[in-house]
Formats: structure tokens, sequence, C-alpha cells
């Protein structure tokens, strides 16, 4: 190889090898901020999908619930899908007599939610009968997950005590390493809606689930309700392409 | 290793979803891989047109799969009918093989790129439903295009000789770094360096690398992490109020711009490192002060194009002062067109060419106004006011949209939203007022940066490019976001 190239090959041969390495350990932090991984030994070892015939998703056989023909008042907190599901399901409350509030906490996770007192003091502020739960969008590729992330989602789950909700799973686009798999064995029958497997219209960062989709989204959960939710309260669909804005939405910033 | 042996082939296998963008992972490995054969090759030129090629090709094939196929099909009728116009004796036969190739460019681009939008135009006029055709576009097929019609009009005209094998037209129309998002490359313009170039001198390949690291900050870690905020208010128009669609509205001017602008220069510098030179494609745009400056600085590879290939030919200037009006006018409303088949998009070239036949309508006032800072600043504020504002038609999909945004801008605004907003969006907001502060330094600090990581160590140009790797890591989202100009 010509001389002029060496150096710039080398250079960017040890920068992706830089970049690789350190995608096989955990991130590292420094003044407080988590450097990320490029997740591309994830990537590279990743076991290819297999489809798990005897659990196909959370749709089983289940004993509907009666129905819960109160007016609620519902709380939906989570991380930035909620921009998506929050217009929908404010036109759901408002159709049928619902109060909702959200609070959006950007980029957050099951271990934040859980390793402090923030939501409860939202459960304090707003008092919900009903809540949802939209979570584990940031947390798709988190290795040994299981491990690192069971006590903050026990932890989250126990601060909401006996207040029926309902955790909606995150809209994957990628497989993940057992996000789905940790929900769903921490939380009753009847409580987990899987959204994996689910096709979406993403927006531009192929993650978020566009404006649409997100609506479409909100729809199926609330037809899924009646016949497998744990708690199923009134979710009578509002007319189509209604999108309002829920009573009140608090933002939370990204923990940098 | 077998499930890592499964994950690349996966990796390397065509995805719609995963266009290969020079900011992914995947394309810096295979650029590993690329350049140290290239390098070896470099002398021997046919050996080297063929490698380019093939690697050419292979990226083109994982952005549009079997697409790839058309493009060497054009580049063959192409080639054959340029060398035709050199053997064929009358100037009539000349021309219709000119006609020939450029009817069949615009046919295949018209077919995959405006067959639903003329369908559904006439299925409105006569009132039947509209069944869009299942087409897919091939990326990069308007840059393309633009090509081969430059290069077989400047065989025709004489300005170019055409090339001796079908190798290196191939070669100059499928070139990676230019190929799917431009800049337009010009015949006369590179066909030379083909020949004549040589192995890049060490700082070119370092002033490549510096151009790639400049594109990715503004490419993958600036536009990609704004239009995070401005795709919500694009998205719901009528779900934010003034002050945040007007928010949305300055981020998305700024994004366009960090968004193309640091794809072309990713392009220009891998090209420099190879060698090649391409030519400059933004220069500052935003610092202009009339519309004609602006489209001398924006997107340049395209308004000469259009100046060189639709403006002049329609007679340019020299046919009376209402003429000139009228061809700018028309000259912009293809440019709109070729962005999208949308009537946003032709209404958006539209009011540009409005903008610019008005500008030069009032120039010889205009020239007796001194050219005070004040008068400087009024100017720039008016035109960048009119660029963004036609930058809601650009980004909408819909004038109803684009209305409600317009509306909410000037009847809903509010600046008791500025603290909140300054709360809930810090990072968003540092990042724009960085490029807008970035934007405005002049062109001799970028040059002295520039010098200045040229001539440093090699381990400081390690550090800066690992840090700013890192960076990317930090504020990307899951999914590498997909060019914005790959749709035209």
């Amino acid at each position: 190889m010509r001389k002029n190239y060496i150096g710039l090959w080398m250079l960017l041969a040890v920068s992706l090898a830089a970049v690789t390495l350190y995608s096989c350990f955990d991130p590292i932090e420094i003044f407080g901020i988590e450097l990320r991984s490029s997740g591309i030994a994830d990537r590279l070892t990743q076991v290819p999908d297999s489809v798990d015939d005897e659990n196909p998703d959370s749709i089983k056989r289940f004993i509907p619930a009666p129905l819960d023909t109160a007016s609620h008042n519902i709380l939906i907190f989570g991380d930035s899908m909620l921009e998506g599901l929050n217009p929908r399901l404010a036109a759901y409350a408002a159709e049928n007599g619902h109060k909702l509030n959200s609070v959006i906490w950007y980029s957050s996770t099951s271990e934040q939610w859980g390793s402090c007192d923030t939501l409860g003091v939202f459960l304090r502020r707003f008092k919900p009968t009903f809540i949802f739960i939209s979570l584990g969008g940031n947390e798709l590729f988190v290795k040994d997950i299981a491990q690192k992330r069971d006590k903050w989602v026990k932890s989250l789950l126990k601060q909401i005590g006996d207040i029926p909700y309902i955790w909606i799973g995150p809209p994957n686009w990628k497989p993940d390493t057992g996000i789905n798999d940790l929900i769903k064995a921490n939380v009753p029958e009847g409580q987990f809606f899987l959204s994996n497997g689910m096709h979406f219209d993403r927006a531009k960062d192929g993650a978020h689930p566009t404006r649409a989709s997100a609506a479409l989204w909100m729809d199926s959960i609330a037809r899924w309700m009646p016949n497998h939710a744990a708690h199923p309260i009134k979710m009578n669909k509002p007319a189509d392409n209604v999108s309002t804005r829920p009573q009140s939405v608090v933002v939370l910033q990204p923990q940098r | 290793m077998e499930v890592i042996f499964y994950n690349i082939c996966r990796l390397l296998r065509y995805d719609p979803g995963s266009p290969m963008i020079f900011s992914s992972g995947l394309f810096w490995a295979l650029f590993l891989v690329f350049l140290p054969v290239f390098a070896l090759l470099r002398d021997n030129r046919k050996q080297m047109v063929v490698f380019v090629i093939a690697f050419s090709l292979y990226f083109y094939y994982k952005s549009s799969g079997l697409f790839f196929i058309l493009l060497v099909c054009t580049s063959l009728l192409d080639w054959n009918l340029s060398r035709l116009i050199t053997v064929v004796k009358t100037k009539a036969a000349k021309r219709w093989c000119m006609i020939a190739s450029i009817v069949t460019s615009l046919s295949i681009l018209g077919y995959f790129k405006y067959a639903n939008f003329f369908l559904w135009n006439w299925d409105m006029i006569v009132s039947r439903n509209f069944q869009p055709l299942d087409i897919i576009l091939p990326v990069g097929i308007s840059f393309y295009t633009f090509q081969s019609i430059s290069y077989i009009v400047d065989v025709y005209k004489g300005r170019v000789a055409p090339t001796e094998t079908w190798l290196d037209y191939l070669f100059f129309l499928s070139f990676f770094p230019a190929l799917v998002a431009g800049p337009i490359v010009r015949a006369d313009y590179f066909l030379p360096q083909i020949k004549t170039s040589s192995h890049a001198t060490r700082e070119q390949v370092y002033q490549g690398l510096w151009m790639i690291i400049l594109g990715i900050i503004k490419k993958s870690i600036i536009a990609d992490y704004i239009a995070q905020y401005n795709d919500l208010i694009f998205q719901t128009p009528g779900g934010y109020n003034g002050f945040e669609s007007l928010m949305g509205l300055i981020g998305y001017v700024m994004q366009i711009y960090c968004d193309f602008s640091g794809y072309s220069d990713m392009a220009i510098g891998i090209a420099l490192i190879m060698g090649f030179k391409l030519s400059q494609n933004f220069n500052f745009p935003y610092k202009s002060h009339n519309l004609s400056d602006f489209w001398r600085n924006w997107h340049i590879s395209l308004s000469t194009w259009l100046r060189d290939y639709v403006y002049i030919p329609l007679g340019g200037n020299r046919k009376g002062e209402l003429r000139t009006y009228l061809n700018n006018f028309a000259t912009m409303l293809i440019g709109g067109l070729w962005h999208g088949a949308s009537w946003c998009f032709v209404l958006w070239g539209g009011l540009h060419g409005v903008g610019l036949a008005v500008h030069k309508f009032c120039r010889p006032w205009l020239k007796r106004i001194p050219d005070t800072w004040s008068v400087k600043a009024a100017s720039w504020f008016v035109t960048m006011t009119y660029v963004s504002l036609l930058f809601i038609l650009f980004r909408c999909g819909s004038l109803d949209d684009s209305c409600i945004i317009l509306k909410n801008i000037l009847t809903n605004f509010d600046i008791a939203y500025l603290v909140p907003f300054i709360q809930v969006r810090l990072v968003w907001l540092m990042m724009v007022i960085f490029i807008i502060v970035a934007h405005s330094l002049p062109r001799s600090w970028y040059d002295r940066m520039r010098d200045w990581f040229v001539d440093s160590p090699w381990g400081v140009k390690l550090l800066i490019f690992i840090t700013v790797v890192q960076f990317v890591i930090q504020f990307m989202s899951e999914n590498v976001a997909p060019f914005i100009y790959f749709q035209f």
C-alpha cells in the first residue's frame, strides 16, 4: 500500500477496533455521563430470530374480566414513545369520559423510573386510578438485562402498588435482548401488551412509529383490552383520525 | 463464529430499510477493505477503474438492490449513443442521437419518479379512484440521470470527447462517492481526472479525512439529533403552538443544510482521499444577502446544472427582460419538480423562481441603496425569512399542513414558551445555536483549522476521529437516519 494511505488506514482501523472492542464491555461513566457503545458486538453476535410456537405472544386463552365502566383518572408515563401514543389515547379518554395525564421522560428506562421517586411524585400529584406504562424502547439492546433490570422493574411495579395498569411493550424495530421477556415475567397476566411483532411505519429515525402508526398501535391496545386485560376499562373507539391532547403533559429531560 | 459469519452476511445483503450511507459503520468497515486494494491498483488505470466500478455497483446494490442493473444498462446505452454522435456525419443525425439518449434517460426517471404523480393528477381530473402503481424509486436516480444528460449534451456540443471505453463512462456515472446523493458530477470536470489523476498526496488524504469529519459532525451529530424534534412538529402541525412551530422551522432550516452539506462534504472527502476532486456543493448559503446569491451557494452542482442545461438553452437573459424572468421561473419550476413528485415541490420551486425574478427586476433600484451594515442585515433577514418560509413547503407533505404551520407561527405565537422550551429542549437549542455560530464563521477560519488538522500528529488525528465517532454514538437514535436527499 502507498505510504500516503497507510496512516489513514491505520487511523480508521484503530478507531473501528476501539469502537468494536468497547462495545464488548459494559458502558463506562465519565463525569456522570454514560459513554454509550456502538452495539457492534451485539449486532455481530446476535442469534437469529426463531419463532416460539409455544408462546407466540401475550394474546392467550384468558377469561375476560368484567368491564369497569367507571370514568378513570388515567396516567400514562414512560419514554419518548408517548409522543405517538398520547394524542390517540387522549382521544380515547375524551370519548369515554376519562381524564388523562401524561409524563414523558425522554430516553428513560425501567432503571431510571425504578431507582428514584419520580413516579411516586406523579402518583401523589395525579392520583391515577388506571395507569399505562410505555417503557422498554431504550432497553432493547441491553446485555444481561434480566440481571441488570429485574430489580428496577420490580421496584417500579411496587411503586404502582394496587393501581390497575397495563404495560405497553416496546415497538421493537430489531430483536431485543430480553426486555419483553423480563417485563412479561414480572407483570401479572392481562397487564402486559406485547407490541413486538406488530408492523409499524417508522419515523425517519427508524425507531419511533409515525403518528399515524402510533395511533393504530393505540387502537390495537384498546381493541385488545376488553378480552385480554386483567382490568378492562371503557375504551370505546373515537372517530378515526381524532387525536387530542391529554389534560396535562409533563416532560422530563433525558439524563445525559 | 457461525453466528458472526451469518450476521456479517446478513449485513452485506441488500436491505431496503438500511441503505448504505457514508456515516454507517458498515461503510466504514468496507472502506477499510476497499482502501488498500484501491491503493495497490491505483497505478494500473484499467484495474483501478474496474475495481472502483465493482465497488460502486455493490454500493448501489446495497442501497437499491437489483436497480444497479438499470444503471449499467443506462450507461451502456448512453455511451453507445455518445460514440454514435462522433461517428455520424450530419448534424441532424447527431441531434437525434442526443435526443434519443435524453428521452430514454428522462423516460426512465419519469416512470420511476413521476408516474404515480401524473396518474394521481389524471385520476383527480377525471374523478376516478387513484390506484398507485407499485413502483420503487431507485436511490439517486435523479442525480445520475442529470449526469448522463450533461454528458450526452456536452458530447453533442463538442465540449467533451466521448470516453474511449464504456468502463470509463460507467466509472464516471457510478462513482460511488457521488452516486446516490451528488454532488452532480460534470463530465468536463471529472472525465479528465480519470486519465490524469494520480495517487492522492498526504495533504489530500488528510484534507479528505477532515472533510469527512466535518460531514459526520454536520450530518450524524447535528442534523440527526435536531431532526427528532423537527419531525414531531412537522408530523403533527396542529399539535404545537406558534413558538414551538417556529423553533421546528428554524430547526429544519438548519437540519436540511447540515444533512445535505454534511453528506456532500463526506462525498467530496472520500473522493479526495481517492485522488479525485468533486466540485464544492455548498458555500455558506445562509450568509446570502439575496436570493440569487443563495442559489449561487446552495446545492451548487444542481443550480449550475440547471443554469447550463435548462436556463441558458431556454434563452437565458439574451431574449429580453420579460423572457429572462420567465426563463428563471421555468428553470426553478423544473428544479422544484426535480426534488420530488409533489405540488409542494413545484410550488416551492415556482416561488423561488418568483423571488429570483423579483430580485432581478428590483436590482437597478437595489444597487442605488448604500451598502451599509444595516442594509446588509435587512437584506439577509428578508432573504432568510423567504427561504425559511418556503422550506415549510419543502418539508410538509401537503399544502394544508404547510398552511397550518404558517398560521400557527403567525397567529399563535407566544414568547412565554421560551423558558419552558429552553428547559425541555436545551441540547436541541444548543445544537441549533452551535450550527448558526459555526455557519457565521469566515471561510478562512475553516481553512486554517483544516491546515492545522493536516499538519497535526497522527495521534491527535486519531483522538479527534474517535471523539467524533463517540459523539455520533452518544447522540444517535438506534438506527442511522436516512439522508434527506435520498428521496430525490
